[in-house]
C-alpha cells in the first residue's frame, strides 16, 4: 500500500512535465503567430502582371510607381495603403479607398498597376464585387 | 484514479491545442492546399481575378492560364472595339460594307451568346438591349474624349442620341442557328454587348472547370463573380460587396457555387462641368440611368442572367425591379441608394454571411 501511494507522485511529476512542456511550447508559438505574424502583412505592386515591389504595410512610406511617362503614388500610412495620385486620365484608382484586408487591391487600368494586400486574419473576404 | 485521468485528459488537450495551433498557423490548410491568385488586364476592357485553392503554384498557374486563354477566346469573339486577322467577331459584324451589313459566318460562341442576349432582352423587357450599339458608341466616344481632355469633356448632343435611337430594334438582328450566320438589317445599327458579354463568358467558362473536374475557384472578370463548389474544407467563399464611400463593405456573402454581380455609377465615369456620368444608359431616357441608386447587386446561378438583372435592376425603379427580380425565384439582389439605405429582394437573407 505504502509503496503504491510513492509511486504515485513519481508518475504524477512525470505528467506534469509533459504537460507543462506541451502548454509551454503552445503558448510560445500562439504567442509568436499573434505578434509577428501580423507583422507580416504586405502590399505588393504588379505593372503589366510584372512584380513591381512588395512592401510592408506596417512601414509608412511613399512609393512612386513610374513606368516611362506613367506613374501612381502609392503611400503606406498607418497599415494601410493608397494611391495618392496617378497620371492616368480616370483617376479611379485615386478615388478608391485605403486597402487593408487580405485580398484588397486598388487597379489602376490605364497604367496596368495593380496594388494588393496580402494580409493574416479571419474575416477579410476572398474576393470582391 | 480520478486525479491520473484528469492529468490524461489535461495532457490530451495540450496536445490538441499544439496541434490546432500549427494547423491554424497554416492558412486554409484543408487537403494541404493553399490559396492563389492572379490579375489580368487584359481582356474585356477591365479586371479578371482568380482565386483557387491548389498544393503548389505550379498547380495553380495551369488552372490559371487554362482560364486564361479561354477568357481570351471569348474577348476575341465578343469585343467590338478590336478586329483579329482572319476572325469574323462582333466588330466585324458591326462593320458596314457598301453601305450594308454583311451576313457573317460566326462562331458557335456568338451565336449562342446573341441568342442568349435576345432572351434577356425578353426578360428585362427591352432594359437590356445589346441593339443598342449605335446610342452606346456616342457615349463611349464622348466619355473616351472627356477622359483625356476633361477641359472640353462634353456630353453627347441630345438631338444625335435620339437619332441614334431609332435604330436599336432588336428585331433587326436576324440569327441563323442553322447556318451560324448573323446579320444587321438596319445598317445604322450596331451591337454592344457591354451589359452581358463578360458574364456570359464567366458562366461559361466556370462551366466548363466544373465539367474537367476542377473545384475550389472564383473567378471575377469585371465584377462578375462566378464561385465554382466550395473551398476545398468545404466551407463557402466569403465574398465582398465593394462600397465606393468608404472602407467598410456593404454585405459579406457566403457562396457554394452561385455567381454575384455589381452594376454601380461608381465603376466607369467621366466628369462634364465638374459632374460625374456614369456608363450605365437608360433605354428610355438615352442618358446615365438617375434612379437614386450607387450600385445594384444580384446574386443567381447563372452570371450571364445576373449580368442582365443586375443592368436592368440600375435602370428600374425599386418597385418594378423588385416585382422583377420576385418573378425569378433563382435570383435575388441588393439596392444601395446614394445615402447608403440598403434595401433587399426577398431571398437574399440566404446568401448573408453570418
Amino acid at each position: 500500500m505504502n509503496e503504491r501511494k510513492k509511486a504515485f507522485p513519481a508518475r504524477f511529476r512525470n505528467d506534469m512535465i509533459l504537460i507543462g512542456v506541451l502548454l509551454f511550447l503552445s503558448l510560445c508559438l500562439a504567442l509568436y503567430l499573434f505578434f509577428f505574424r501580423g507583422k507580416g502583412d504586405t502590399v505588393k505592386v504588379t505593372v503589366d502582371g510584372e512584380v513591381y515591389g512588395v512592401y510592408a504595410l506596417s512601414e509608412d512610406r511613399t512609393e512612386e510607381i513610374r513606368d516611362g511617362e506613367d506613374y501612381n503614388l502609392l503611400v503606406i500610412r498607418n497599415g494601410r495603403a493608397y494611391m495618392e495620385s496617378a497620371s492616368c486620365p480616370d483617376g479611379i484608382c485615386v478615388s478608391h479607398h485605403a486597402i487593408h484586408r487580405d485580398g484588397e487591391s486598388i487597379v489602376c487600368l490605364p497604367n496596368r498597376v495593380v496594388v494588393t494586400v496580402s494580409a493574416e486574419g479571419d474575416g477579410a473576404p476572398d474576393i470582391i464585387s | 484514479m480520478k486525479r491520473k485521468l484528469f492529468l490524461g485528459a489535461l495532457a490530451l488537450a495540450s496536445v490538441l491545442a499544439l496541434t490546432l495551433t500549427l494547423f491554424s498557423s497554416c492558412t486554409d490548410k484543408a487537403a494541404g492546399k493553399k490559396k492563389f491568385s492572379s490579375y489580368s488586364m487584359d481582356y474585356f476592357d477591365t479586371v479578371t481575378t482568380i482565386v483557387g485553392y491548389e498544393h503548389s503554384q505550379e498547380d495553380f498557374d495551369r488552372v490559371s492560364d487554362e482560364i486564361l486563354r479561354e477568357l481570351a477566346e471569348y474577348h476575341r469573339l465578343y469585343t467590338i472595339y478590336h478586329r483579329f486577322e482572319g476572325l469574323e467577331n462582333l466588330c466585324t459584324v458591326n462593320e458596314l460594307s457598301d453601305g450594308a451589313h454583311r451576313t457573317v459566318k460566326v462562331d458557335r460562341r456568338i451565336i449562342d451568346m446573341l441568342l442568349y442576349a435576345k432572351e434577356m432582352y425578353t426578360l428585362t423587357e427591352g432594359r437590356v438591349n445589346i441593339a443598342m450599339g449605335s446610342v452606346l458608341s456616342l457615349w463611349h466616344t464622348y466619355r473616351t474624349l472627356g477622359t483625356d481632355d476633361p477641359e472640353n469633356a462634353a456630353l453627347p448632343p441630345m438631338d444625335k442620341l435620339q437619332a441614334a435611337a431609332l435604330h436599336t430594334d432588336i428585331d433587326k438582328l436576324v440569327i441563323d442557328e442553322e447556318n451560324e450566320t448573323v446579320t444587321l438589317t438596319d445598317p445604322q445599327m450596331t451591337l454592344d454587348v457591354g451589359a452581358i458579354a463578360k458574364g456570359y463568358a464567366a458562366e461559361r467558362i466556370a462551366r466548363s472547370l466544373e465539367e474537367s473536374g476542377i473545384t475550389g475557384y472564383v473567378l471575377n472578370v469585371g465584377g462578375n463573380i462566378c464561385s465554382i463548389g466550395t473551398k476545398p474544407d468545404g466551407t463557402k467563399w466569403t465574398v465582398g460587396i465593394e462600397n465606393p464611400l468608404g472602407e467598410e463593405y456593404l454585405a459579406y456573402l457566403a457562396l457554394d457555387g452561385q455567381c454575384v454581380v455589381t452594376s454601380g455609377s461608381y465603376q466607369r465615369f467621366y466628369y462634364v462641368d465638374g459632374r460625374p456620368y456614369h456608363h450605365i444608359i437608360d433605354p428610355d431616357t438615352l442618358m446615365p440611368a438617375e434612379r437614386g441608386y450607387l450600385s445594384v447587386s444580384v446574386v443567381c446561378e447563372d452570371s450571364g442572367l445576373g449580368d442582365a438583372l443586375s443592368t436592368a435592376l440600375f435602370c428600374l425603379p425599386k418597385a418594378e425591379g423588385l416585382a422583377l427580380i420576385e418573378s425569378i425565384p433563382e435570383a435575388d439582389a441588393m439596392w444601395v441608394e446614394a445615402s447608403g439605405a440598403k434595401s433587399y429582394s426577398s431571398g437574399w437573407a440566404q446568401y448573408v454571411k453570418e
